[in-house]
C-alpha cells in the first residue's frame, strides 16, 4: 500500500492529463494573457500542423517561435514579419488580436502546399474575419511556412501643404443675458427611408444629407410601433452612418432590428437628431476604382480603394456604402472597416461585402469614409 | 544524556526528545508569527491592488449605509446583494465605522489570516501531533496560494471560510468519536458560519474537506481508537451533515431564493484557471507553480507517507483530488465530476486547499528532518518558506495577470458628483477592479459591475464575457457585449463613459460618442452622448423582499457573533501535552496493521 | 421647513378671519421696488405677517400703528396678502405692479439664415423691469435691421402682454445681420448670420498630373454672388471604363480640388447639395 497507492495515484494523474492534452480544444480560451508558451509544441510534420504551430504562436506573440517557423526567414525581416501581424500606425490590426483561425487545404504535394486560412480576429469595432492564403514548403522532415515579403507603403519624407480647415464651438456661460447666445442646431433631413426584413429581423435604411453651412453631429433612430400604438421596439443608427456631417454631405444610415419582423409593425417613427459639434473638415479620403466583382467564395463584393488626399494620418477607416436599384432607391447600406491605416498621399484596399439577395439588384452604389484618427476624435 | 529521553519512531528515526524543537510551537507564538508577517503587508494595504478587494469594499459599503436593504442600484442598474454571502462584507461595514472602509478590509482580511493557522493547526491534530500540528500551521502562514489569494488575488471570503471551516472540522471529528454534545453545537454554529462567509468553501467542503474526516473516524471507530461503533460514527456524522445543511439553508435562504429564482444561465464566461497549464507557461506559474513552491518538493513525501498510514489515506486522498480539481484544464476530471459548473467556477481556490489538506503531512515532513538535521533542517524548512511566500509576493509585480497599477479615479467621481451627472448611469472601461472605487465615491449608477454572478441584463449575460470595464480582454464577446450595452445606451439612460485605454476610444468614436473631457493629463477621457434620456429605475424581479433583507442583516452576522460567544462561554478542554511521546495517531503504518 | 410651517399657519389664520378685512388699510395696488404704507386698526400686539409671489414674512407688530413695506420686500410684481393676528386675525391684499422697463429681452431666430429668403427672420422682445418683471403695460418697442451699411427694417410695435414681435426677409448679401430692439434708452442686440444658398452654375476643371486628375471648381458661388461657406461638400466623381471614383472635398478658400485616380480616358462630374457641375472628358493618359 505504502508504494501502490502512490503509484496508482501518479499514474491516474498522469493519464488524466494526456486525456486533457488529447482531447479537442486542448488549448481553451485565454482571458488577456496572449503571453505565454506551450511545453509541448508538436513537432510540423505535416503542412497542417507547421501552419498550426505558426498560428498559435502568433496568437499568443511568441514572436521567436512564431518567425522560426518561417521558411524563408532571411527574406522577411523579423520586424516586418511582426509588423504583419501587430499593425502599425496605430491602424485597426495594431488594436487586434488573433481569436481563432480555420485551416483549410488548397494544394498539397510532397514538397509544396498551399493553404487557406480564415483568421478570426477580435477588434474594438467588432469581430473582423481575414481570408489569407499561405504557401508551405518541406525541408527536411519538417514543413515551413513561406511568408510573402510586406506590402506596407513606405511614404517617402515631403512636406504636404495643408490648409486646415475646422469649426470650434463656444458655449455660453451660465450668466449670459437670455437668448444673447442661441445658435440653432443643425438643419439636417432624412432624404430616404426604406423598411425591409432581412435575414432574422427588421432593417430601416436610407440616406442623411446635411442641409446647413455648419457641421452636424447626426444620430437616427427608428422606433417600431405595432397596431395598437405600442412601440415594439427602438434602435439607432449606431455606427452604420457618419455622424459627422459638413455641409452637403450625405451619409447612408442603416437601423437593425434582430428578431423583429415588419408584419408586425403597422408604423416606423423615425427621428433625427442634430447637434452642434466642433469638426474638421480633414482629412479628406477619395474612394478609387469603386466596383462590385465576386470573390473566391463567388459572393458580390464592391471593392476599391480609398486614397488619403491629406497630410495626416488616418488610422482607422470605415466605409459604409449606399447600395441603390435602378430606380435609385437604396437597397441596402453595407459598411467593413479597413484594417491598415491610411498613410499621407497613400492608398488602402477595402471591400464590403454585398447580400446574396440583393446583388444581382444593384445598379449604383454611394460610397463615404468615416474615419478615426488617433488624438483627434 | 538519560537514554530513557530517546524514543524509538521507527526503524530508522530515533527521536531526540529532550532537544527544543522536540516541543511543539505554542499555537500564541504561530498566531504572532502570522501577524508579524501579514500584519505588516496589510498595514501598507498591499491587498488593496488585487483584484477582488474593491469588489468587496463595494459590497461592504453598501452594507455600511443599507445594512438591510441588500438592493444595490449601483451595478448592473440595479442588483441583488443576497447573491454573494455577506459575513465577511458586514464585518468590513461594521468596523468600517471605526477605521475606514480601507483599514477595515484590510482588519477582516488580517483576523482571517490569523484564524488560518489556528484552523490547520486544529485540523492537523485529527491525523497528527501537536508538535507536527504546530508545524503544519506555520507552513500555512507562509503558503504560497495563501499569499496568491489574499494579495493578488483579493479573495477575502475563501480565505475567511476556509479559516472557520478548518476550525469546525475538528469539532465534527470530535463529535463523530466522542460524541461530545458541546462539539456539536460549536462545529455546526462555525459550519454555519464558514457558510455566511462563503457558500462555495463549504459545498466543496464537505467532499474535499469533510470527506477525509468522516473517513479518518470511520476508520478510527474501525479500529478502536473512537468511542462507539462505525454505525454510530456515520449517524453522527449524518446529523452533523443535516443540521449544518439545513443552518446554510436558514442562513443563507435569500440566496438560494435568488438562485432558484435565477440560475445561473450565462454564457460561460473564460477564466485561465480553467486552461489545461502544460499548454501555457504563464498560467502554469500563475496557477501552479507559485502556490505550491516549495511544497512541490514535499509532493513525493506527501503521496509516500500519506499512503503509508490507513488513517492518513483520507488525507491524501482528499488532497489529491483538491489538487486534480486546483490544475483545472489541465485534466478533464474537473470538468466530467462538475458538469456546466465547471464553466462556472475558478480553480485557484483548489489549489489552497490542496495546499491546506497537505499541510499535515508536512508537518510531518518538517518534525522527521528536523528530528534527523535539527538545526539545518530547521533553516532549510524556513528558507523554502520564505522563499514561497517572498516568491508569491514577487509573482505580484512580475506576473502578466497583475492587476493595473491603481487609477486616480478623483476626477471620474467629481465629474459624476457635479452639474446633474448623476442623473445618468455611466460606464468606465479600462478601470479593472477599479470600477468598485469609481462607484464607491459616486451616488451615479451604472450597467456595468465587477461581480459576474449579479449580472442580468441581457447584453452581459447573452455573452462570454463579465464586466464591461474588461471587454477587451473577453476578445470577440467582450466587444459584442460592449456593443450591445453601447446600442441600447438611451434604454437605460447611459449618457457617459469614461475610457482609461484609449483601446475603446474607435469604437466609442464611431458608433457616436463624443470626447467631452480629459483628466490626469489624458489618461482618462470622459465620453457622452447627446440624446440620452436621464436614467429612470429598472424594474427587477430579482429584487429581494423586506423579509428577506431582514434575514440578510441578522442571520449571517448573528451567527459569527454566537460563534464567538460559544467559544468564550465553552471554551476547548486543554489536551495534555504530547510532545515528549510519540504521537498515537500517526504511528500506525499500514503495515504493521 | 420653516416658510412652510409658516405659511400653514397663514392659510388657517385666513380661514378662520376673513370678516375683519376692513380694519387694515392698504392701497389697491403699489409699483415694485417702492416703499408701501398700511395702517391697521386696533390696540395691543399682534403678529404680522406678509405673502406675496416669492417671498413670506412674520414680525411682531403694535396695533394702530402704521407699517412701512420697504421697496426690497416687494420687487416681484404679483397679488400680495397681508395677515394680521392679534385676536382675531384680519387680512387684506393689495397689487405690486411692474416698474417702469429697465432691459428688454430679445429673441431672434434663426440664428443663420440663407439669403434672399421671405419672412425668415423673426423676433420677438419682451421688456423687463429693473427687478426682472415682465411689463405688462403697452411698451413701444422700435425694431431695427441692418446688413452691412444697409437698413432693411425700421419699424415701431407695441407690445401686447408684454411682448412685440416682428418678421422680414433675409436680405441678398451674406454675412452678419444686425438686429437690435429699443426702447428710449435701452436696447438689446442681436446677430443674425446671414449664409449663401445653394451653389449656382458650379463649374469645374481638371488636368492630369502624375497621379492622375487633379480636378477642382472655380470660386464657388450662390446665385445671388455670394460665396460658398468653406466646408461645404462638393462630391466629384470619376466613371472611367465602368469603375468609378468618388471624393467627397470640401470647399477651402471657394474652391473645392481633389485628386483622382483615373489613368484611362474618364468622366468627371462634380455636385453639391442638388446642383450638379459641368462634365469633363478627360482623355486617357
Amino acid at each position: 500500500m505504502r508504494l501502490i497507492l502512490p503509484i496508482v495515484l501518479a499514474a491516474v494523474t498522469v493519464v488524466l492529463i494526456a486525456v486533457a492534452l488529447t482531447s479537442a480544444n486542448a488549448t481553451g480560451k485565454t482571458v488577456g494573457i496572449s503571453a505565454g508558451s506551450s511545453f509541448l509544441t508538436p513537432k510540423p510534420t505535416t503542412p497542417d500542423q507547421a501552419l498550426s504551430n505558426l498560428l498559435l504562436n502568433a496568437k499568443r506573440r511568441n514572436w521567436d517561435e512564431a518567425f522560426n517557423s518561417v521558411s524563408n526567414a532571411q527574406s522577411p525581416n523579423k520586424k516586418s514579419f511582426i509588423q504583419d501581424w501587430t499593425g502599425s500606425y496605430g491602424s485597426l490590426r495594431a488594436f487586434s488580436a488573433l481569436e481563432g483561425y480555420d485551416i483549410r487545404p488548397l494544394h498539397i504535394t510532397n514538397d509544396e502546399a498551399q493553404m487557406r486560412v480564415r483568421l478570426h480576429w477580435t477588434t474594438p469595432v467588432g469581430p473582423i474575419e481575414d481570408v489569407r492564403d499561405f504557401r508551405l514548403a518541406r525541408e527536411g522532415e519538417i514543413w515551413k511556412t513561406v511568408w510573402p515579403k510586406s506590402d506596407m507603403p513606405i511614404v517617402p519624407s515631403q512636406v504636404i501643404p495643408v490648409t486646415y480647415l475646422r469649426w470650434d464651438l463656444v458655449s455660453g456661460g451660465s450668466d449670459d443675458e437670455w437668448g444673447a447666445k442661441n445658435i440653432d442646431a443643425p438643419r439636417v433631413r432624412i432624404v430616404s427611408m426604406n423598411p425591409l426584413d432581412f435575414a432574422e429581423g427588421a432593417v430601416v435604411l436610407g440616406e442623411v444629407v446635411n442641409e446647413d453651412t455648419i457641421p452636424a453631429f447626426v444620430n437616427v433612430t427608428a422606433t417600431l410601433v405595432d397596431g395598437s400604438g405600442n412601440a415594439i421596439d427602438e434602435e439607432t443608427s449606431f455606427d452604420k452612418i457618419d455622424h459627422i456631417l459638413l455641409p452637403k454631405q450625405v451619409t447612408p444610415y442603416r437601423i437593425d432590428f434582430p428578431k423583429v419582423k415588419f408584419k408586425d409593425v403597422k408604423n416606423v417613427r423615425m427621428n433625427i437628431k442634430a447637434t452642434l459639434v466642433p469638426a474638421s473638415a480633414d482629412p479628406v479620403i477619395g474612394v478609387m476604382n469603386q466596383k462590385v466583382d465576386p470573390d473566391y467564395q463567388g459572393k458580390a463584393v464592391l471593392r476599391g480603394d480609398l486614397f488619403n488626399e491629406s497630410g495626416q494620418t488616418v488610422n482607422i477607416p470605415h466605409v459604409i456604402a449606399s447600395l441603390y436599384d435602378n430606380n435609385g432607391k437604396v437597397l441596402w447600406v453595407a459598411d467593413g472597416y479597413v484594417e491598415r491605416a491610411l498613410l499621407p498621399q497613400t492608398s488602402a484596399p477595402f471591400s464590403i461585402e454585398i447580400p446574396k439577395n440583393m446583388a444581382s439588384k444593384v445598379q449604383n452604389f454611394h460610397v463615404v469614409v468615416n474615419q478615426y484618427s488617433m488624438g483627434r476624435n | 544524556m538519560d537514554p530513557t529521553d530517546y524514543v524509538e519512531r521507527s526503524d530508522r528515526t530515533v527521536v531526540d526528545v529532550a532537544h527544543p524543537y522536540a516541543r511543539p510551537v505554542p499555537l500564541l507564538a504561530i498566531v504572532l508569527l502570522a501577524l508579524a508577517i501579514h500584519g505588516p503587508l496589510l498595514l501598507m494595504q498591499l491587498p488593496a491592488g488585487s483584484y477582488d478587494a474593491n469588489f468587496h469594499m463595494f459590497f461592504a459599503s453598501h452594507y455600511a449605509q443599507h445594512w438591510f436593504d441588500p438592493w444595490n442600484v449601483k451595478w448592473f442598474a440595479g442588483f441583488s446583494q443576497t447573491t454573494y454571502p455577506p459575513l465577511t462584507h458586514q464585518w468590513i461595514a461594521l468596523f468600517s465605522y471605526v477605521v475606514g472602509l480601507k483599514m477595515a478590509y484590510m482588519l477582516v482580511q488580517l483576523i482571517a489570516i490569523l484564524l488560518l493557522p489556528v484552523g490547520v493547526y486544529r485540523f492537523a491534530r485529527i491525523w497528527v501531533s501537536d508538535r507536527e500540528a504546530s508545524y503544519a500551521a506555520i507552513g500555512s502562514i507562509f503558503l504560497g496560494a495563501l499569499a496568491g489569494l489574499v494579495y493578488q488575488a483579493g479573495q477575502l471570503a475563501t480565505v475567511a471560510s476556509v479559516a472557520l471551516y478548518l476550525n469546525a472540522l475538528p469539532y465534527l471529528y470530535d463529535w463523530m468519536t466522542k460524541s461530545s454534545v458541546r462539539s456539536l453545537i460549536k462545529g455546526i454554529v462555525l459550519g454555519l458560519t464558514a457558510a455566511a462567509a462563503h457558500h462555495v468553501t463549504l459545498i466543496f467542503g464537505v467532499v474535499l474537506f469533510a470527506g477525509p474526516v468522516l473517513w479518518t473516524a470511520i476508520v478510527d471507530a474501525y479500529d478502536g481508537r473512537a468511542s462507539g461503533s462505525v454505525g454510530g460514527v456515520i449517524a453522527r456524522g449524518a446529523i452533523f451533515a443535516v443540521a449544518v445543511g439545513a443552518g446554510v439553508g436558514l442562513v443563507l435562504a435569500p440566496y438560494w431564493l435568488a438562485l432558484i429564482q435565477h440560475p445561473i444561465h450565462q454564457i460561460p464566461i473564460p477564466h485561465d484557471s480553467r486552461n489545461n497549464f502544460l499548454l501555457n507557461s504563464a498560467t502554469a506559474i500563475n496557477y501552479f507553480l507559485i502556490p505550491y513552491g516549495a511544497l512541490l518538493l514535499a509532493l513525493p513525501f506527501i503521496f509516500y507517507k500519506g499512503a503509508s498510514s490507513r488513517r492518513l489515506i483520507p488525507l491524501l486522498m482528499g488532497f489529491w483530488l483538491t489538487m486534480i480539481f486546483g490544475l483545472g484544464g489541465t485534466t478533464p476530471l474537473p470538468k466530467w465530476l462538475l458538469g456546466r459548473a465547471f464553466e462556472v467556477l475558478t480553480f485557484e481556490r483548489f489549489t489552497f486547499w490542496a495546499t491546506l489538506l497537505a499541510m499535515p503531512l508536512v508537518g510531518i515532513l518538517a518534525a522527521e528532518l528536523i528530528d534527523r538535521f535539527h538545526l539545518k533542517a530547521a533553516v532549510g524548512l524556513a528558507l523554502a518558506a520564505v522563499a514561497t511566500f517572498g516568491a508569491a509576493l514577487y509573482w505580484l509585480s512580475a506576473n502578466p495577470f497583475k492587476p493595473q497599477m491603481s487609477t486616480d479615479i478623483a476626477p471620474v467621481t467629481a465629474f459624476l458628483n457635479r452639474d446633474g451627472h448623476d442623473a445618468y448611469r455611466y460606464v468606465a472601461l479600462g478601470f479593472g477592479s477599479d470600477l468598485a472605487r469609481v462607484s464607491n465615491g459616486t451616488v451615479a449608477n451604472s450597467v456595468d459591475g465587477d461581480y459576474n454572478s449579479a449580472r442580468l441584463l441581457p447584453e452581459m449575460t447573452n455573452y462570454g464575457s463579465a464586466q464591461l470595464t474588461n471587454s477587451k480582454f473577453y476578445g470577440s464577446a467582450g466587444m459584442a457585449s460592449l456593443r450591445a450595452m453601447l446600442e441600447h445606451a438611451n434604454r437605460y439612460g447611459l449618457k457617459y463613459i469614461f475610457v482609461h485605454d484609449p483601446y475603446y476610444e474607435p469604437l466609442l468614436t464611431f458608433v457616436g460618442w463624443r470626447k467631452i473631457e480629459v483628466f490626469d493629463n489624458g489618461a482618462i477621457t470622459a465620453w457622452s452622448k447627446d440624446d440620452v434620456p436621464p436614467a429612470h429605475p429598472i424594474e427587477s424581479d430579482a429584487k429581494p423582499s423586506a423579509f428577506q433583507g431582514l434575514m440578510w442583516g441578522i442571520l449571517p452576522v448573528g451567527f459569527s457573533f454566537l460563534a464567538i460567544l460559544l467559544e468564550i462561554i465553552l471554551p476547548e478542554t486543554r489536551r495534555v501535552q504530547t510532545a515528549n511521546r510519540v504521537p498515537v495517531r500517526a504511528e500506525h503504518s499500514v503495515a504493521s496493521i | 421647513m420653516r416658510p412652510l410651517l409658516r405659511y400653514g399657519v397663514v392659510c388657517l389664520a385666513l380661514s378662520l378671519a376673513p370678516a375683519w378685512a376692513q380694519d387694515i388699510t392698504a392701497p389697491k395696488s403699489a409699483v415694485a421696488g417702492e416703499q408701501v404704507t398700511l395702517s391697521i386698526a386696533g390696540s395691543g400686539k399682534a403678529t404680522f405677517y406678509l405673502i406675496g409671489p416669492g417671498i413670506s414674512n412674520t414680525h411682531e407688530i403694535n396695533l394702530g400703528e402704521e407699517i412701512k413695506l420697504r421697496g426690497d420686500v416687494l420687487r416681484t410684481a404679483g397679488d400680495y396678502q397681508v395677515v394680521v393676528c392679534g385676536d382675531p386675525c384680519k387680512s387684506a391684499t393689495f397689487y405690486v405692479m411692474p416698474a417702469k422697463p429697465f432691459s428688454i429681452s430679445f429673441l431672434v431666430h434663426p440664428s443663420r439664415v440663407p439669403v434672399s429668403q421671405s419672412d425668415a427672420v423673426s423676433g420677438v422682445a419682451f421688456p423687463f423691469d429693473q427687478f426682472h418683471n415682465l411689463v405688462l403695460a403697452p411698451v413701444p418697442i422700435s425694431f431695427q435691421l441692418a446688413s452691412g451699411k444697409a437698413s432693411l427694417l425700421n419699424k415701431t410695435e407695441t407690445t401686447k402682454s408684454g411682448a412685440a414681435w416682428f418678421r422680414t426677409a433675409s436680405s441678398k448679401s451674406a454675412g452678419p445681420l444686425q438686429v437690435t430692439a429699443a426702447f428710449q434708452d435701452i436696447s438689446a442686440k442681436r446677430v443674425v448670420q446671414q449664409v449663401a444658398s445653394e451653389p449656382c452654375n458650379l463649374r469645374l476643371t481638371g488636368q492630369r498630373n502624375a497621379t492622375g486628375i487633379l480636378v477642382q471648381t472655380e470660386p464657388v458661388h450662390d446665385c445671388s454672388g455670394n460665396p460658398v461657406p468653406d466646408g461645404t461638400i462638393v462630391s466629384f466623381t470619376a466613371n472611367a471604363g465602368g469603375v468609378k471614383s468618388t471624393v467627397d472635398a470640401p470647399i477651402k478658400k471657394g474652391i473645392a480640388r481633389a485628386q483622382m485616380d483615373a489613368n484611362g480616358a474618364a468622366v468627371i462630374s462634380g455636385a453639391s447639395g442638388v446642383v450638379m457641375g459641368n462634365e469633363l472628358h478627360m482623355g486617357a493618359k
